[in-house]
């Protein structure tokens, strides 16, 4: 049976006041909310979901609901994207699988999943926001007296309002309405870095995993089979790695017209690498042990060996390197939409970030700030939340301490 | 060891290979194609204007030819066997010919002259970034890691963190701001590598009859300054994580008992013994710092205007200027894999168990 078990979780045990039913996931998540900094990390990443979650009812020009000719009317919800619901029903699907009791964590997750992919599906086909949008028109008509009661968001600028009613909005200093200043195109910052929150949460995670599937296949296959396949695959592996990532990045970037979906498919697809290297290396030593070789024994085809036997004994480097690798892929979105050929339709903090410095030596500090903090503050969390889940799951440092 | 690090040096060959044939294809299967940018004029010109470009282009540069010929005749043209390449573009014989990076699409010259120009400016910066980065990271890692657990060694623990997460582009931006503004704190030059009269200036500074005269040495130094401090901290804060780290698993070791057992003087078993078996571990990553710091300078060097490799790049990917994309890739390849080299031979040296047989 010693076998079986991960090294880590055998002296893991014998560090950790735990009990025999205490599962190993279990443990390393108590030791990594113990930590202070860990939850500080936490904390900030759990802000940026309900600023995501919440963006088109935290900061929107459409009123909440309005009084017009006598009748109540909510405009928001009548301009509600299929995306905005979509992350409406998911959010409060997990939220709800949460709470509910007795259900094991696999059910859960296949339950959140199947809502997920329903929701995907039927939204797009069924919510039809209009397609021309005129913000100003509902300060204009309130200010006619067409509307005679309006009850606005906490931040009432949508990121795309370019509040054309107005005059001299153009770059000004934060003020009363505007809390973080505005933009070089007149909408407000705040506004706008909210609604980025989603742009770099989505890229952080998707592209990481998109990143960690082809690492463990790749460095999966290249284990387990070694030989030829893993001299092949090491050459892959180089061709990717002694490129300086950026390098490639900015080739792809600027060669394809960039969405948020091809970005995330672009970082990922730059690095996966250092994935590739950890699973191998894992592999290569898990592949002659005992277990795998009565896997073998027993006839069980190889993705349910690779997949079912050997990832879970060679995963645990992996989520560390994950964690980082998020915080990475956020830097590089953000440093490609800095660069200007990043995202281009939406904003997002790194294109925000590039307004600061003006024509003529002008410098806009609010612009500088709010969103580099942003992805400062971002890229610190998953890295304190990387750190600290390396403190947990590695064995040589916990004996120190 | 020496069949080793032939067998690497060989295989560099079908990675390089690898390496631009990815490039090159990419650049060629994109929308636009090679050159896109510069035979596209938005429209700005009349159609047989814009024909007659398009086939001055497709003449001297041949980005009409199918995508396989074009990358085979790249590699014909930088390898030092091959064919001799009239200029008419006919292929003469097979043999010893001179290798060139060919000619930029956009500039209309030589990609040589161009990394010629760029290349110093890079080694440059790197030049001032490195010993500042092995400096710092080095010497504040020991400090923690003898001062572990203090107040000292948990700071910078944090400290070490939070540097490493700040934004390259956001230092950038903050520190022209705020250090090189008119408003604020007019300290530093905002962009380039030299004042415009540096040429004129004299070597060294000098006080002259007229007054102070900066002079060239100390004029570029000033405006290396910024860029500098941009391209380093990242870096130094990594290894001073590291350097603490591996200090740390050191000095939890036996042989670090038996020297305290015998009476070794603290410093000595820090300095002598621990320090040279914790250099491993910085070993290994200083392969990584190198190409990092190069890829880091694409940034750096746009934020500050610094006419390096990294402007270099970026301004012929935007433009899919297919020499300089290719040579520029083919640099950075070969440093990448030359640093993994180095780095297996240092590693070699640095620890007699370690054997590549």
């Amino acid at each position: 049976m010693t076998e079986f078990n991960l090294p880590i979780t055998s002296s893991l045990a014998n560090d950790l006041p735990t009990s025999e039913s205490e599962s190993f996931t279990r443990s390393v998540t108590r030791n990594v909310f113990r930590r202070a900094t860990a939850r500080i990390g936490l904390a900030w990443i759990g802000i940026l979901v309900i600023c995501a979650v919440f963006a088109p009812f935290l900061c929107t020009s459409h009123p909440l609901l309005m009084e017009m000719g006598g009748h109540w009317s909510s405009p928001l919800l009548r301009h509600l994207a299929p995306a905005d619901v979509i992350l409406q029903i998911a959010f409060w699907a997990a939220a709800v699988l949460y709470i509910l009791p007795r259900m094991s964590v696999q059910r859960r997750c296949l339950v959140w999943f199947a809502i997920l992919f329903v929701s995907i599906v039927l939204c797009p086909l069924t919510i039809h926001p209009p397609q021309i949008v005129v913000y100003e028109s509902y300060r204009v008509d309130q200010q006619a007296g067409k509307i005679e009661r309006t009850i606005y968001a906490p931040i009432p600028f949508s990121p795309d309002d370019h509040l054309r009613d107005q005059e001299d909005v153009r770059l000004i200093a934060p003020n009363r309405d505007h809390w973080a200043g505005t933009t070089s195109d007149s909408a407000d910052l705040l506004s706008n870095l909210i609604h980025a929150s989603r742009i770099a949460l989505s890229i952080g995670f998707i592209s990481t995993g998109i990143a960690v599937v082809i690492g463990i296949v790749i460095g999966g296959l290249m284990g387990y089979y070694g030989g030829l396949i893993d001299l092949i695959g090491m050459r892959i592996a180089e061709i990717f790695d002694a490129i300086p990532t950026l390098l490639l990045l900015l080739i792809f970037v600027a060669v394809f017209t960039p969405n948020i979906y091809i970005m995330m498919a672009i970082i990922g697809f730059t690095s996966w690498v250092s994935y590739a290297y950890f699973i191998r290396a894992e592999f290569l030593s898990l592949r002659d042990r005992d277990f795998v070789q009565a896997a073998r024994a027993a006839g069980l085809p190889v993705h349910r060996i690779l997949f079912r036997h050997m990832l879970p004994n060679g995963i645990t480097p992996l989520i560390v390197s994950a964690s980082f690798g998020v915080a990475s892929a956020i830097l590089a979105e953000s440093t490609l939409s800095f660069l200007g050929i990043g995202l281009t339709n939406e904003a997002s903090w790194g294109n925000l970030l590039e307004q600061a410095l003006g024509e003529g030596g002008t410098f806009y500090w609010w612009i500088a700030l709010y969103p580099g903090l942003a992805i400062f503050l971002t890229v610190f969390a998953y890295n304190l939340i990387g750190e600290a889940l390396r403190d947990a799951l590695d064995p040589k440092i916990r004996k120190q301490e | 060891m020496f069949t080793y690090v032939v067998q690497r040096l060989l295989l560099m060959f079908p990675t390089l290979l690898g390496i631009t044939m990815l490039v090159f294809f990419v650049m060629a299967f994109s929308p636009g194609g090679i050159g896109g940018p510069l035979l596209d004029h938005a429209g700005n010109m009349k159609s047989e204007d814009a024909a007659r470009v398009r086939e001055y282009y497709n003449k001297r540069y041949g980005i009409d030819k199918p995508k396989i010929v074009q990358y085979g005749r790249w590699l014909n043209e930088i390898s030092p066997i091959g064919f001799q390449v009239r200029d008419d573009g006919s292929t003469g014989s097979f043999g010893f010919k001179q290798p060139s990076f060919g000619e930029s699409l956009q500039q209309h010259r030589p990609v040589a002259d161009l990394i010629a120009e760029a290349l110093p400016v890079t080694l440059l910066l790197n030049l001032v970034s490195i010993p500042l980065v092995y400096g710092t990271g080095i010497i504040t890692g020991i400090l923690a890691a003898r001062r572990r657990g203090s107040v000292y060694d948990n700071v910078t623990g944090i400290a070490q963190l939070g540097t490493w997460s700040v934004p390259t582009i956001w230092a950038g931006v903050m520190l022209i701001g705020i250090l090189a503004n008119r408003e604020y704190v007019k300290m530093f030059p905002t962009s380039g590598l030299h004042d415009a009269d540096a040429l004129m200036m004299p070597f060294l500074p000098h006080f002259t009859p007229n007054g102070w005269v900066r002079g060239w040495l100390l004029d570029t130094g000033w405006h290396l300054v910024l860029p500098v401090v941009c391209l380093s901290y990242g870096g130094s804060a990594f290894l001073m994580k590291l350097t603490r780290g591996s200090v740390l698993e050191n000095l939890g070791a036996d042989y670090v008992r038996t020297a305290r057992a015998k009476g070794l003087d603290e410093s000595v078993i820090l300095y002598r013994h621990v320090f040279s078996n914790s250099l491993l571990a910085l070993i290994t990553v200083a392969a990584n710092i190198l190409p990092s710091l190069l890829s880091g300078s694409v940034i750096v060097e746009s934020i500050f205007g610094v006419p390096g490799m990294g402007k270099l790049a970026w301004e012929s990917v935007l433009f899919r200027d297919r020499e300089v994309v290719l040579a520029v890739t083919l640099i950075g390849g070969i440093v990448g894999l030359l640093s993994q080299i180095l780095r297996d031979i240092l590693y070699a040296m640095a620890d007699p168990r370690v054997r590549y047989d």
